[in-house]
């Protein structure tokens, strides 16, 4: 349960509590301005009844043909609000949007292959490893091995216009590609 | 051609301005008159920060009227970096006229204007274009710069409507209907909107293609709940809601509020009859709860919205006096707690239903009574947690005794290692489940101090904070609380290393840095040359510049990519930052500890003279905007007294618009006086735009007045030294106006100066100055009035160093929170610094003999002594104080202070006496720091 909105420049001197963690990197103002002059109707906040940020996502739309879909640039929620099913709802949101706003075949977004909690909560959600991206990511020194903690995986949910799942395959995990090769 | 031009673009690229500016130079051996090669020139300079020499090259190509697209570009990047968007446009404007069928050139004409928000223009362009080349797009253009227009506050009242009329008719003037781009159609439907157009913006909306826009746009589906409240259909939008909820499943807490609405629709209405409306309402009600009781019933514990709209209506009936059963809202209460008090948000959830009394308050809290600390699971964990802040919550006066409240700390704290267990096997990044009882145990403590003025339970909160974010390391929580303490404590160190780790970046700079930056004058150590917190100002600032370098840039995008709807936030944004409060008393303290760093002389004084003149006129011009987050700070103190927030709030008055107009008076004022600079020479200096003058009539007086003005509310943010201060510092400025403004050389001289000092740095005179003949020759301009009379200085000014150096005994032996000591000691040390920015005229022996001022030598050099011996004073009772800090002893207090909170393992003597040895430490080092640069400065100025 919370109030689903659009996304306003405003809202970055809001998203604090939510951005102060681990895995929320905090951009450039240019960064959230070029999502929000192309793909407004992408980027969303949830609030409580009190008009606290909960979490707020951000994507766009890429590729053509059939590589055409939506993509999760930034997804977060803060740590009071998290397990309330507010990443599902955003999912869902993005999801229907990529489809119905963009003709998507599928979605996909990136995770470090060390944020074992959200590559869980993704698989839950139909989300499949479609590959391993090497050094996507700068290391945390969380002290995970260096490849682990640098590489990212690419998952990705077919949508409807995909009823072939050919978006997908399922030995994704050992498809390894270098980070250049990835849009 | 090209061959010789293709180096310079690379060198740019790349960042090299050197080898560009050597390219540049090349090229124009030969051609002197290459206007692009100019311009690239320049922008190396500018890039490289030769500003004067740029400016000479700048208006050399802008004279030639330059229309050419590269040479264009160049100098759009040029004038964007010298901050003159006004040039840009006349550039612009001029090279469009000379191409009028240039579409780029109409194009980029359009976007300068759009980058100084010049909307009248843009819309003149906008139409002329659209005329020429009739792309539909120029139409939005023009219907968005009306509307942008008609919302500026510069626009006359009357002109508003006619500006929406025109937009409303230019949409109508549409070929292709609005709906066939959701960012048209929005702005559509805001244009009938602000015309209050409410039935034709419906029908819009409700048309076959509007609901499908709605449906996936939620800027659009925004609008539309909008419009359907400005018509006033509560009802209809409650039965809609209503389906959506029970057909759609919809989760949305709108949905809900929606039926709420219209549930008391009938009290509501203004002039309603309020008791049939409460008959029908009644009926309405029990109908409502129905629905939502059925949602509760799908949904059990997998969504809170049924839940929370049974709270939100039991609420709404007893505000209008219509709950039949005194026990529901407190049943509702206990079922809430029983099905989510394992959720962190349970607390915040809650919050708005509970301040209950008597009886349902006994019930509540027998409630959450039960809730043991026992807890075998994460869930379990956090109903006590949840449990614990609720019945904090409606704590009495009564209840919060000191002996009570300690014992509440140590069960939290209890309850915080023992619920440790619970995440031991977690990664050390990961967030402990029981963070928020160590949050909690320190906020007991701090209300502990706050209410008996003894700082040990200070320390109590420190040492069990500092444990718990060895468990956390990625609390920011945790590290905030600590800051708010360390500052209490005058340890700014500390706070630093806290602050550090939270990793502030970006756009929060603005937002957090108040939590450090916040009266940092008062923890600089600028005097003995440590200028760590100056240059903590210095990069938390440079948010503001990327903000006024980049944002108006993503104005321009949405306007070239048709995203209507992201304008007016964008513009918003851009403003909020630009004219924020934090921005502005950032600059103030670092103008505070910047006098303590330098050598005070004429380009110090005249270059913050400037900046600070035009802050002032900004804030008094322009709207502000305070972005600082305080929410951020959880707060789980009683209802009854203050927040932590403010509890830990550095003497209990937060800086704010006031406490900025106050200082900036304080340092304008005096800086006028040490200055050279009048306003026509200053006008004559300024590069860049000024700020668009306001339109209230108290920014007309002149400027002398409005620094004079004293105003009650502004007062009232400051602590009651800082008035003091203030009141010292007016009384000074008053005294020695009139000798100054006598001896001030005349501005026809100090121009002279300025030009030949331009002159030797970059070989070009001084653009737009005329020089009368005789300027340059005749040095002293002979005065024809008499030097006025030296009168006595007011007795206020030397007083005020007597009651500095009484509070500041009061404070050193007293109960006084360390940053109290640390703030009277810094603010006699500024009043010492003010004193010497104000006199520093008079101590050239030529300008006290020319203008016959022996008498006022002396009364200058009376206060120097008084005050000098003040700070010195000061500056050794301080470094006595430093010597005892760092000792067994002093740690051994910390210790025997932080008894309650040790243990016998991991939270243990040895862990707290680390901690203590780091705040001693820390302490000393402070003490010293600043006795050291007091020292330093009575010898500088004596």
């Amino acid at each position: 349960m919370s109030v689903t909105r659009s996304f306003k420049a405003t809202d970055l001197f809001k998203f604090n509590h939510i951005n102060l963690d681990l895995w929320t990197e905090t951009y450039a103002i240019s960064f959230y301005l070029s999502y929000l002059s192309r793909w407004p109707d992408m980027c969303a906040v949830q609030e409580t009844p009190q008009g606290r940020m909960m979490g707020y996502v951000i994507g766009k739309a890429e590729g053509s043909g059939t590589e055409r879909h939506g993509h999760v640039t930034a997804l977060s929620v803060a740590p009071e609000y998290r397990r309330l099913g507010v990443s599902r709802r955003f999912m869902a949101w993005l999801e229907k949007v990529s489809d119905e706003n963009y003709r998507g075949l599928f979605v996909d977004l990136y995770v470090r292959c060390v944020n074992f909690a959200a590559i869980q909560m993704y698989e839950g959600m139909g989300y499949s490893v479609y590959r391993r991206v090497r050094e996507y990511y700068s290391n945390l020194g969380l002290g995970h091995s260096v490849r682990d903690e640098e590489d990212g995986f690419d998952m990705r949910k077919p949508l409807p216009r995909d009823p072939m799942r050919r978006s997908v395959r399922s030995n994704g995990r050992d498809i390894v590609v270098s980070a250049n090769e990835v849009p | 051609m090209d061959r010789q031009i293709r180096p310079i673009y690379e060198a740019l690229d790349t960042n090299s301005n050197k080898s560009a500016i050597l390219a540049c130079n090349k090229v124009l051996k030969k051609q002197p008159n290459n206007l692009l090669v100019k311009a690239l020139k320049a922008l190396a300079l500018v890039r490289s920060q030769k500003v004067e020499e740029a400016l000479v090259l700048c208006d050399e190509v802008l004279a030639a009227k330059p229309a050419d697209e590269a040479t264009l570009a160049a100098m759009m990047h040029v004038l964007r970096g010298l901050g003159r968007h006004m040039d840009m446009v006349t550039m612009y404007d001029d090279a469009y006229k000379q191409q009028p069928a240039n579409e780029e050139l109409g194009t980029q004409t359009f976007f300068a204007n759009v980058r100084i928000g010049n909307w009248k223009a843009a819309q003149q362009i906008a139409t002329k274009m659209h005329k020429q080349f009739q792309d539909e797009h120029y139409l939005y253009w023009n219907v968005m710069s009306a509307l942008l227009q008609a919302k500026d506050p510069n626009t006359p009242e009357t002109l508003r409507p006619v500006l929406l009329k025109l937009a409303q008719r230019l949409v109508s003037q549409s070929p292709t209907p609005s709906y066939y781009n959701a960012d048209r159609f929005h702005l559509h439907v805001t244009v009938l909107k602000e015309l209050g157009l409410y039935d034709e913006a419906y029908e819009l909306i409700e048309s076959e293609a509007g609901k499908i826009i709605c449906s996936q746009f939620l800027m659009c589906e925004e609008l539309r709940r909008e419009i359907w409240k400005l018509k006033g259909l509560t009802r209809e939008a409650g039965e809609r809601a209503e389906q959506q909820i029970l057909e759609a499943k919809d989760r949305n807490w709108l949905e809900f509020l929606a039926v709420l609405d219209a549930t008391f629709a009938d009290l509501t209405v203004e002039g309603a009859d309020v008791e049939s409306a409460k008959g029908s309402s009644a009926e309405r009600i029990t109908q409502t709860r129905e629905l939502f009781g059925k949602v509760v019933e799908q949904d059990g514990v997998k969504d809170r919205s049924g839940h929370l709209a049974l709270l939100e209506l039991e609420k709404r009936c007893r505000h209008h006096g219509l709950a039949t059963d005194s026990t529901t809202l407190t049943s509702l209460l206990e079922s809430y707690f029983q099905h989510f008090g394992g959720k962190a948000c349970c607390f915040e959830d809650l919050k708005p239903y509970i301040e209950l009394e008597g009886e349902d308050l006994a019930t509540w809290t027998s409630v959450l009574e039960k809730q043991t600390a026992q807890a075998t699971s994460v869930p379990d964990l956090w109903r006590f947690i949840n449990a614990q802040k609720l019945l904090r919550y409606n704590l009495t006066e009564a209840q919060l005794t000191p002996e009570a409240e300690t014992q509440r700390a140590v069960q939290c704290l209890n309850a915080y290692l023992e619920g440790l267990h619970l995440g031991k096997d977690l990664p050390s990044y990961e967030l402990q489940p029981a963070d928020d009882l160590a949050v909690l145990a320190a906020q007991i403590f701090v209300n502990i101090w706050k209410r008996t003025g003894d700082q040990t339970p200070l320390y109590n909160a420190a040492a069990l904070l500092e444990y718990a974010t060895t468990k956390s390391k990625m609390s920011y929580q945790i590290r905030l609380h600590l800051i708010r303490i360390y500052r209490l404590l005058g340890l700014p160190s500390l706070a630093l290393e806290h602050y550090r780790g939270i990793n502030v970046k970006q756009v929060q700079n603005d937002t957090l840095s108040h939590f450090l930056l916040s009266r940092a004058s008062t923890f600089s150590l600028a005097a003995t040359g440590d200028i760590t917190y100056t240059n903590e100002c210095m990069e938390t600032s440079r948010i503001y510049v990327s903000n006024s370098e980049e944002t108006s840039e993503f104005i321009v995008r949405a306007f070239g990519g048709e995203k209507y709807s992201q304008i007016p936030d964008f513009i918003l944004f851009e403003e909020c930052l630009d004219n924020s409060l934090q921005r502005d008393l950032i600059k103030m303290e670092h103008v505070r500890m910047r006098i303590a760093h330098e050598a005070i002389n004429s380009e110090l004084v005249d270059m913050e003279l400037i900046e600070l003149k035009f802050i002032f006129d900004r804030l008094e011009a322009l709207v502000h905007h305070d972005n600082r987050d305080f929410s951020i700070l959880a707060n789980y103190q009683p209802r009854c007294g203050a927040s932590f927030i403010d509890q830990t709030e550095s003497l209990e008055k937060t800086p704010g618009f006031g406490w900025l107009w106050v200082f900036l008076k304080i340092y304008i004022k005096a800086f006028q006086l040490a200055s050279d600079l009048d306003d026509t020479v200053e006008d004559k200096l300024l590069i860049g735009d000024r700020p668009k003058p306001s339109n209230d009539p108290e920014t007309k007086l002149p400027l002398k007045e409005r620094l004079t003005k004293r105003k009650q509310e502004e007062i009232n943010e400051l602590s009651s030294d800082e008035a003091a201060f203030y009141d010292y510092a007016s009384a000074l400025s008053e005294w020695l106006t009139p000798y100054h403004d006598y001896a001030r050389p005349p501005p026809s001289v100090v121009l002279a100066e300025a030009a030949k000092l331009t002159e030797q740095k970059t070989g070009h005179t001084l653009k737009g100055l005329e020089l009368p003949p005789d300027a340059a020759t005749n040095g002293n301009g002979k005065k024809d009035e008499e030097p006025p009379a030296v009168v006595e200085p007011p007795a206020s000014i030397s007083k005020h160093f007597d009651d500095v150096l009484q509070r500041f005994k009061e404070v050193l032996d007293g109960k006084a929170v360390p940053f109290e000591l640390l703030h009277v000691v810094t603010l006699a040390q500024e009043a010492y610094l003010l004193f010497a920015i104000e006199t520093t005229r008079f101590k050239t022996a030529s300008v006290i003999k020319q203008n016959k001022f022996g008498g006022l030598s002396q009364h200058i050099k009376d206060i120097r002594n008084k005050s000098t011996a003040v700070i010195n004073e000061m500056s050794g009772a301080l470094l006595n104080r430093a010597e005892s800090e760092a000792t067994q002893e002093s740690r051994k207090a910390v210790i025997e202070a932080c008894k309650p909170i040790i243990h016998e393992s991991g939270l243990d003597h040895d862990f707290v006496l680390n901690v203590a040895k780091k705040i001693t430490d820390a302490r000393k080092q402070i003490y010293d720091g600043i006795g050291k640069g007091m020292a330093k400065l009575a010898k500088t100025y004596a």
